[in-house]
Order: structure tokens, then C-alpha cells, then sequence
């Protein structure tokens, strides 16, 4: 039962001897299971040479069985016509909802649920809402895209009521009005989101408006420094989350000390991009997730491309599970003629020029290496009055964060806002 | 394990008589509404009832074209098709999102794509004609209707009255309303809505900003009720 701090008081404060048990004992049970049913997993283990009964502890799991990539399940879905690309361990019909990835990269790829009352991805996410603070009774304001499934279950399990009122792209005027009638806790921010609010604050009292807030949660891509500086001003404690390697999602508490991996939902690895083996807890390393709790698509060692740092010490809050701290993405770093930087880097850069300061922005990028650094910039057309004069600050900003001279394409905001897909803007693109 | 721990957690909670609050607009204006737990539950029911005459069952494959802020129309649906036992998935209603729509129509046993708007259709540009030649039915906004038809599809209506949901039945003579819950009126071609059944959300002949004809009578499918044909 929710105590004042914890949605599950037990579940989230476990030892993590417990912890650690409880994983074992489900893993031994997936592992026969995947094996009979997956036709990916079953490839990959025979391609290893691994078979279930080589598997009999949670160390022989992590030492043994072999990681699954996006791109395993992208050519198993071309080669063998499979939509689930060997994932799907039941038939199509005994799964409840397909929801899929955001396809930011391209090419989005599909996982089934099945579930009778709440949404499985966001049946963790309850344990965050509480920790922001959202109770019974509280009005909770939009939630995103429903791509991965309706966020707002984790709301109503909280017994909160959703207010849906659009917070995506050019949905934030009207928002403000839903804001100022019902009083809303809590909401989720996007840095397509902060854009338009950047502009909205030019004409509304912020702090005014988020005076009812406890908490608004942050993702899809790096809060900048100055967005964080606005909300901030504005009253607005943000929590970031992630997706925990397409399993479910991770938050921060409010000890801002990582984003909590729920351990009884995902077991969370970190591992070497390069050979795969354990990265040391607080190093860097990629996020590897199998589910344990999705018999529809379950990953198994699935590698995430995201670049995090992991810890399993206990939080300040209380809480045992995992935390990690996400990095970047696995291949964002660029090279060019021999100077090596990543997205964020940019994006800083970027919040110095007033007229570009929201960094909205793509790096055009054919390949990791590349001859000539190639960026495409928004700007604020209501605060620019030369372009030229834009364009030589911005090439100046970035070849001071990077020591390379850019090529830059300057872009209205409104225009690259429209790029954006599932509340994100591609931010290293071939073109 | 996460699942069946979280929900029991949550089945201690006081639950508040609201599902939830959406919105829409008449004339630019928001006009807002509550949907209580009841209310979701009747029109689940009601949804259910008008899919099942479609043909969805635990055999069948759905997308439905709905974004979020749409949740009060869309959701009962989505619960109707996990009662039916039909799997689902959401097409967002975005043109960069129309991409979605195309993914799950071509690599699933998609049989029913319900809500398709103007603004998906288009973005699925020449994609649209091979989506309508594989999915058999296909339930189109009133402003999507020209393009599903003009791309071969033979569409029913689904279309938003205010708080509302109207979806026509397979003899496609008009979008049934639900009677135990709503009431139209028509005056010189506008449309304005009262509520009948115990909503949370009361209206009286409340204007909707739309045009269109309604028709009572027996249909075909056996309904009495009132059928409404947006014409604007």
C-alpha cells in the first residue's frame, strides 16, 4: 500500500540480496521459455552455441547468453517477413496493444503487451508519479504521444485524473488556458515543448502559471542548460526520464541522483560498447535491458545503443534499484578533421546566440567522420533582424565549443519544429 | 510481477469519480468536459457494440488514428477492442506520424483502421491507395472521406460531435449517436447537442460549430436511434 514517499514501499526499497533473488528466479524461468518461443533469441543462442540448460544462475545468464541488437531485429524482420523480427513469443491475436519505438532514427520497431486494466510499459511509472508527488485527486496535465501506450494509466493508478489537452507541437497555448482552470501537479516536457514556451513566456507570467506544479517530468532528448535555467526560474522542478532500453521507463526521484531503473520490471546491465564485457559500476557503458515482465516481446540482452553511467549503491531516497545517468547515444560522436565532439556539445553552443538560443538543431551528418561540420539551425524570426549577422555568431559559437569551422543552415524555428517526430528532433541526420 | 505488484498498489488508492477532463473548441473557443468512470464504462459499451457490427473479433487486427488530447473518444474504443479481444495500435494523428499508420497496416493483419483523418491520409501520399487496397474497412473523419474514397477505400463514417463520438454502421446510412447518452438537434443546418444519459458533463443544446443533417428512424442494423451526416 502508498505510504507519503513510496508507491510500493517494499518493492522499491528491497535489499538488494532480494532484489537480486527475485531477478535469478525469473530469469531461470524466461530463459526456457524465450528459447522455445523466440525465433531471434533461439537463432542468436544457437549461433553461441548457448542452450537453456547452460543457463542456471543469473552470472551464468550475463556470462552466457548473447546480446540482440536493433539491427538483429530489423534484418530477422526483412529476412524472414516477421513484424516482430523473432521477438514475438505468443501468437499476434493473444497480444492486447503493438505499439512501436519512436522511429526518430528512421526506422521504429514494434513490441506487443498484453494486459487487461493498465498499460504494462507505464505500470512502473506509477511509482514516479508518486515520487513527484502526484496523489489522488490531482489533475495531471497531457501526456505526450501515444506511441508507446497510454501514459495517463500511470496518472489514473495514482488515482490522479488526467487532463488531455494537446502539449505537443503548437498545443502549448491552449495548454496554458487548461493550466490556469484546473490547477495541474504535474506534466511532461519535451524540448519541442520548451521551445514554444521560450515564446510563450514572452507574453504569460510562468511562474504564475506553474504555481500549482510539484514536479514536471523531462525527456527525449538533454535538458540544456538554459531551458533547465528557465524552468527553473519559472518554479518548475524537473524530473528527467528515459527509456529504459525500450522495456520501460526510468525517472529521477527527487534526489536528482539518476533515473531509477525499476529492477523488479527490467534487469539493467552496463556493458563495453566495444567487447561487451561489464562496465564497473559509475563508468561508462552501454545500457543493455532484458524484460521481466512482458511474455508478448520480451528483449533478451537487448543492446540499446544508449551511452549511460549505472550504479546499483543505494539512493538517498531510499531506493535500491539501479539509477543511471544517460550519456548520449551509442555513434552521435562526430569526427571531423581530427576534432571529436558529440550533439551536446553544439547545443550549448547554441544557447549563447539569443536569436537560437531554444538550440533547436540538426548536425547533417552522411557519416561518423565527415570532412565538413554541416549544421542546420532554427532561429527566432520575432527576434532576428539580419541573418548574416546570425550566421556568423552561430559559426563563431560553434567553432569556439568544437575548434571547427561550420557550415551553417539557418532554418526558422517553426520550420525544423516540423521535423520532429514523437516529440523529438532528429538531432544527427544524413541529410 | 511489475504489473500485478503495481496495480494492486493502486487498487488501495481512492479512485476520484473522474476518468477525466478533455476538451474542444466551438468557434475557437474551448469548450471543457468531464468524463467519469462511469461514463467511460457506457461508452466502452456502446463502442464495443459498434465494432463487434463491423466484424472485429479476437480474430481481427486494428489501428486507430487518435492522438492523446482524444483519449475521451478514443480510449472506450481501445477498450472495446481488448474486450473484443482485437489487438491495437495507435496511428498518431500527425502527418509525420502517418508513417506509423503505413508501418502497422503493412506489417501486421490489420483488418479495420479506425479514425483515419485528412491530416494522416495525406501524409501517407501515394502509400494511401495500397494501405486502402489491404485493410477492409476503414473508418474515415468526415474531412478525410474525398481522399479515402477518391484512393478506392468505401469508408464509414467516425466523426466528433462536441464530447461526443458518432460511428456509422456497416450500411453506412449516417453515424449512429449514442441515444442513452446524447441527443441532436438541427436548426437552419447547424448541429447542437444535449446530453440524456447521467453524464458527468452536462449540456443543453449546445452549439457544436458544425453542419450537418440527422436523420431519425430504424436503420438497417437495427438501431432506432438518431444518425448524423456532417456536411461541412
Amino acid at each position: 500500500m502508498p505510504d507519503d514517499r513510496f508507491f510500493e514501499p517494499e518493492i522499491e526499497t528491497l535489499p538488494r540480496a532480494s532484489l537480486a533473488a527475485l531477478q535469478e528466479e525469473r530469469i531461470l524461468e524466461l530463459v526456457p521459455y524465450v528459447y522455445e518461443r523466440s525465433a531471434l533469441v533461439r537463432r542468436k543462442w544457437e549461433e553461441a552455441r548457448v542452450k537453456p540448460g547452460d543457463i542456471n544462475s543469473l552470472a551464468d545468464f550475463t556470462e552466457r547468453v548473447p546480446f540482440i541488437t536493433k539491427d538483429d531485429i530489423r534484418q530477422f524482420r526483412d529476412r524472414a517477413g516477421d513484424p516482430f523480427g523473432g521477438l514475438l513469443c505468443t501468437d499476434y491475436h493473444t497480444s492486447t496493444t503493438v505499439f512501436s519505438t519512436s522511429g526518430t532514427t528512421g526506422d521504429a520497431t514494434m513490441y506487443a503487451h498484453a494486459w487487461d486494466e493498465w498499460h504494462p510499459f507505464w505500470a512502473a511509472t506509477a511509482r514516479d508519479l508518486w515520487e513527484v508527488g502526484v496523489r489522488p485527486g490531482d489533475y495531471v496535465l497531457g501526456s505526450g504521444f501515444k506511441m508507446r501506450g497510454p501514459l495517463y494509466h500511470a496518472e489514473q493508478m495514482c488515482g490522479a485524473i488526467p487532463l488531455m489537452v494537446s502539449t505537443a507541437i503548437g498545443g502549448w497555448a491552449g495548454a496554458l488556458d487548461a493550466i490556469r482552470r484546473y490547477r495541474p501537479v504535474c506534466t511532461t516536457l519535451t524540448g519541442l515543448a520548451m521551445a514554444e514556451l521560450d515564446h510563450l513566456s514572452r507574453s504569460n507570467d510562468m511562474r504564475d502559471v506553474f504555481s500549482s506544479f510539484k514536479g514536471a517530468t523531462f525527456a527525449g532528448e538533454p535538458l540544456g542548460a538554459r531551458a533547465r535555467a528557465q524552468l527553473e526560474s519559472w518554479g518548475v522542478e524537473i524530473f528527467l526520464w528515459t527509456s529504459t532500453g525500450d522495456v520501460t521507463a526510468a525517472f529521477e526521484c527527487r534526489q536528482h541522483d539518476g533515473c531509477h531503473a525499476w529492477e523488479d520490471c527490467v534487469l539493467l546491465e552496463a556493458v563495453d560498447p566495444a567487447d561487451g564485457s561489464p562496465a564497473a559500476d559509475g563508468e561508462l557503458g552501454e545500457l543493455v535491458a532484458t524484460s521481466l515482465d512482458n511474455p508478448i516481446t520480451p528483449m533478451i540482452r537487448f543492446r540499446s545503443d544508449d551511452i549511460i553511467r549505472m550504479t546499483r549503491e543505494p539512493c538517498g531516497c531510499g531506493r535500491t534499484h539501479a539509477r543511471f545517468w544517460p550519456v548520449g547515444r551509442k555513434g552521435d560522436e562526430t569526427i571531423v578533421a581530427g576534432h571529436c565532439f558529440v550533439p551536446m556539445d553544439i547545443w550549448r553552443a547554441l544557447e549563447q546566440v539569443p536569436e537560437t538560443a531554444t538550440a533547436l538543431f540538426q548536425l547533417v551528418r552522411p557519416a561518423r567522420e565527415i570532412d565538413e561540420l554541416r549544421v542546420r539551425v532554427g532561429y527566432d524570426p520575432e527576434l532576428t533582424t539580419s541573418l548574416p549577422d546570425v550566421r556568423d555568431r552561430v559559426a563563431d559559437v560553434i567553432m569556439a565549443a568544437v575548434g571547427v569551422a561550420p557550415v551553417v543552415e539557418l532554418v526558422p524555428e517553426p520550420d525544423l519544429l516540423a521535423r520532429g517526430r514523437g516529440g523529438k528532433l532528429p538531432r544527427v541526420v544524413r541529410s | 510481477m511489475t504489473l500485478a505488484s503495481t496495480t494492486a498498489a493502486a487498487a488501495t488508492l481512492p479512485r476520484h469519480r473522474l476518468w477525466g477532463v478533455s476538451r474542444y473548441e466551438v468557434a475557437g473557443q474551448p469548450v471543457y468536459f468531464e468524463i467519469s468512470w462511469e461514463d467511460r464504462r457506457r461508452d466502452t459499451a456502446w463502442a464495443r457494440a459498434m465494432l463487434a457490427d463491423h466484424g472485429l473479433d479476437g480474430t481481427s487486427g486494428l489501428i486507430i488514428v487518435s492522438g492523446m488530447p482524444e483519449s475521451a473518444w478514443f480510449d472506450p474504443v481501445e477498450t472495446a477492442a481488448c474486450e473484443l479481444g482485437t489487438p491495437f495500435s495507435i496511428g498518431e494523428i500527425w502527418s509525420f506520424e502517418a508513417f506509423r499508420t503505413a508501418m502497422y497496416a503493412s506489417r501486421l493483419p490489420i483488418t479495420m483502421i479506425f479514425g483515419m483523418d485528412r491530416t494522416v491520409a495525406e501524409g501517407l501520399g501515394d502509400d494511401l491507395a495500397s494501405l486502402v487496397a489491404r485493410v477492409p474497412a476503414i473508418g474515415g473523419r468526415p474531412d478525410a472521406m474525398p481522399l479515402l474514397t477518391a484512393a478506392g477505400a468505401r469508408p464509414f463514417t467516425v466523426t466528433r460531435l462536441g464530447p461526443a463520438l458518432a460511428v456509422e454502421c456497416p450500411h453506412r446510412s449516417g453515424a449512429h449517436l449514442d441515444g442513452a447518452e446524447w441527443a441532436l438537434a438541427e436548426r437552419d443546418g447547424e448541429l447542437f447537442l444535449s446530453t440524456v444519459g447521467p453524464r458527468a458533463h452536462q449540456a443543453s443544446d449546445a452549439a457544436l460549430g458544425l453542419r450537418g443533417t440527422v436523420t431519425a428512424g430504424r436503420c438497417e442494423c437495427g438501431r432506432t436511434g438518431q444518425r448524423v451526416t456532417i456536411t461541412e
